[in-house]
């Protein structure tokens, strides 16, 4: 039985009071466990903010338990909280750096605030700058450095005080694409090379794609569904087509989508899920046997942190018999879905 | 012109002017120390204490507000005289330099809170957050944090509100203190001789400039833009 460093169990935050009330967390109950990277995805106002702000203690819930490093954070006392906030790092969308102090001054701010000695403080804002590859820039500051760069002396000073658990609030959600990749990669060395715990929330499926070994979408409050990174995306119930995980990705062409296909091929339209992508191209490989013709009108492969998955949606045309033996053999290699538009 | 200002009665105007300067600086520089630390104290607490702030308290916001909107437009004037009594119980006086600076702490103390309260609200929240988030004690964060971080328009405010204290100083006159505004009025304007009264008004221009130069200087250092 892995530890569980965070554990969430029916907890609700409401903002406000009578009819204007707003229930931010719905009942949530979930748990991270030690060395693992855990991704909570949502549409921007699903409370994802609220959640993670549960973690350290910046927001408390209206009801239900919150434990984090054995300790009963929901109940805990303000002037308690420091203690245990030392040991969770928070890395924010906006950074969020001390613009009154340079790179090397945001990095050790937490080890004065932890009471580390000047001398350890120093080798240790030294050993995180050469972790995130900032060394040269420890004494400009904030407004001197890129986006990328900032998340990185973000990441940096919540590594400083050698936390348990980082926390990642829509961490890459200001970044360009490459500087994701670059920050992501960053995540994930963390976990990697210094075991530590992260949670991450996000709107951004990429994130969740990359890092993530289990996820939770969340929705109006609600964890609608969690799992595995991995089984969610390569296995997509058909209720979730309208859900978050199917929006993201793009994985299946919406109505207007499949409206736009038809006016340039004919056929019968399915989604084919691919769980292992060497089965199906051999299954497609012989869709010439089955006296059928396909293309591929919609989707592609993707890659989670351990695995490939991908959704194909394809036109296939032929005789009516033909294309049901045809889609019949897809059957076997992986999930087949009609597109009905 | 020059032959005015040659012929000018140096022996006794000089050390006039030089007291004068003197007096002017004494009161606005005791002022500005106890209502600069007293204001800060007070706009800290606007601040902290406001809906969603770090010690946020209704009650205490509502009093310190309360009392910054009663005081600070009260004029000069008006305040030197409506704090008479209480002047004199502290000071022992009604009346002298000391009494006129006892009014400017009262007058300073609430610019000031007001001034520290709005330069305060420009503190990006997410930096505060921060801060918490890593443990630290709300006393630190004031500190460490919201002070160092609105130091560059802190510095701004302060310097408007020391020459709104030269402005407050130069009415020392009126209860029997000195400065700058007394000789002015005394030595030129009583006497009919502009030409001391424009003494005193290039002193006040070079005495103003320099402090504005100075907390401009200041604060663009501490900006580094």
């Amino acid at each position: 039985m892995p530890e569980s460093l965070i554990e969430f169990r029916d907890v609700t935050r409401t903002f406000g009071k009578g009819e204007k009330a707003v229930t931010a967390v719905d009942d949530v109950s979930l748990h991270v466990d030690r060395g693992e990277i855990y991704g909570i995805i949502g549409f921007s106002g699903a409370g994802k903010s609220t959640l993670i702000r549960m973690v350290n203690g910046l927001e408390r819930p209206t009801s239900g338990s919150v434990r984090v490093l054995g300790h009963e954070i929901s109940s805990m006392a303000e002037s308690k909280l420091p203690a245990v906030r030392s040991r969770i790092g928070m890395v924010f969308q906006q950074f969020n750096l001390f613009r009154s102090r340079n790179v090397s001054g945001n990095v050790a701010y937490p080890l004065k605030v932890a009471g580390w000695s000047r001398a350890r403080r120093r080798e240790r804002v030294e050993e995180l700058l050469e972790f995130v590859g900032l060394s040269d820039k420890a004494e400009q500051y904030p407004e001197e450095l890129s986006g990328g760069q900032k998340q990185r002396v973000g990441i940096a000073r919540a590594l400083a005080a050698e936390p348990d658990i980082l926390l990642a609030d829509e961490s890459t959600s200001a970044l360009d694409p490459s500087t994701t990749a670059e920050v992501l990669s960053l995540l994930r060395r963390a976990n990697e090379d210094l075991g530590i715990t992260i949670l991450a929330i996000t709107h951004e499926m990429e994130v969740i794609r990359s890092i993530a070994d289990r996820v939770a979408v969340m929705d109006r409050g609600r964890i609608v569904e969690s799992g595995r990174v991995y089984d969610i995306f390569s296995n997509p119930r058909e209720d979730r087509k309208a859900g978050f995980v199917g929006a993201a990705l793009k994985d299946r062409p919406t109505s207007e989508d499949v409206q736009r296909i038809r006016q340039s091929t004919e056929g019968r339209l399915v989604t084919i899920s691919l769980q292992d992508s060497t089965a199906m191209s051999s299954v497609l490989g012989r869709a010439a046997s089955h006296g059928v013709s396909f293309e591929i009108v919609h989707g592609g492969m993707n890659t989670t942190k351990n695995a490939s998955y991908g959704l194909l949606t394809v036109a296939v045309n032929g005789p009516q018999p033909s294309v049901d033996g045809f889609l019949a053999a897809l059957a076997d290699a992986g999930q087949v879905q009609e597109v009905h538009g | 012109m020059i032959d005015t200002y040659r012929n000018l009665d140096w022996g006794y105007i000089g050390p006039a002017l030089l007291e004068a300067i003197g007096d002017t600086i004494y009161m606005v520089a005791w002022a500005f120390v106890f209502g600069g630390i007293i204001g800060l104290v007070i706009g800290l607490t606007l601040y902290t204490t406001r809906e969603g702030g770090l010690l946020a308290s209704r009650p205490v916001w509502l009093l310190a507000n309360f009392v910054v909107n009663l005081i600070r437009p009260i004029p000069f004037v008006i305040l030197i005289a409506a704090l008479q009594p209480l002047t004199i119980s502290v000071i022992g006086s009604g009346i002298g330099n000391d009494a006129v600076v006892f009014v400017m702490i009262w007058a300073s103390t609430f610019a000031i809170a007001r001034i520290v309260e709005q330069n305060l609200v420009s503190i990006d929240p997410g930096v505060i957050e921060a801060a918490r988030a890593m443990g630290a004690t709300r006393l630190r964060i004031v500190l460490t944090v919201m002070l160092p971080e609105a130091l560059g328009p802190l510095i701004l405010g302060y310097t408007f509100v020391i020459i709104a204290l030269t402005d407050m100083s130069a009415l020392a006159g009126i209860i029997g203190g000195g400065g700058i505004g007394n000789f002015a009025i005394v030595e030129g304007y009583n006497r009919f001789r502009p030409e001391v009264t424009w003494l005193a008004v290039a002193v006040v221009i070079v005495f103003v400039q320099s402090l504005q130069m100075l907390g401009n200087w200041s604060a663009k250092k501490v900006l580094r833009r």
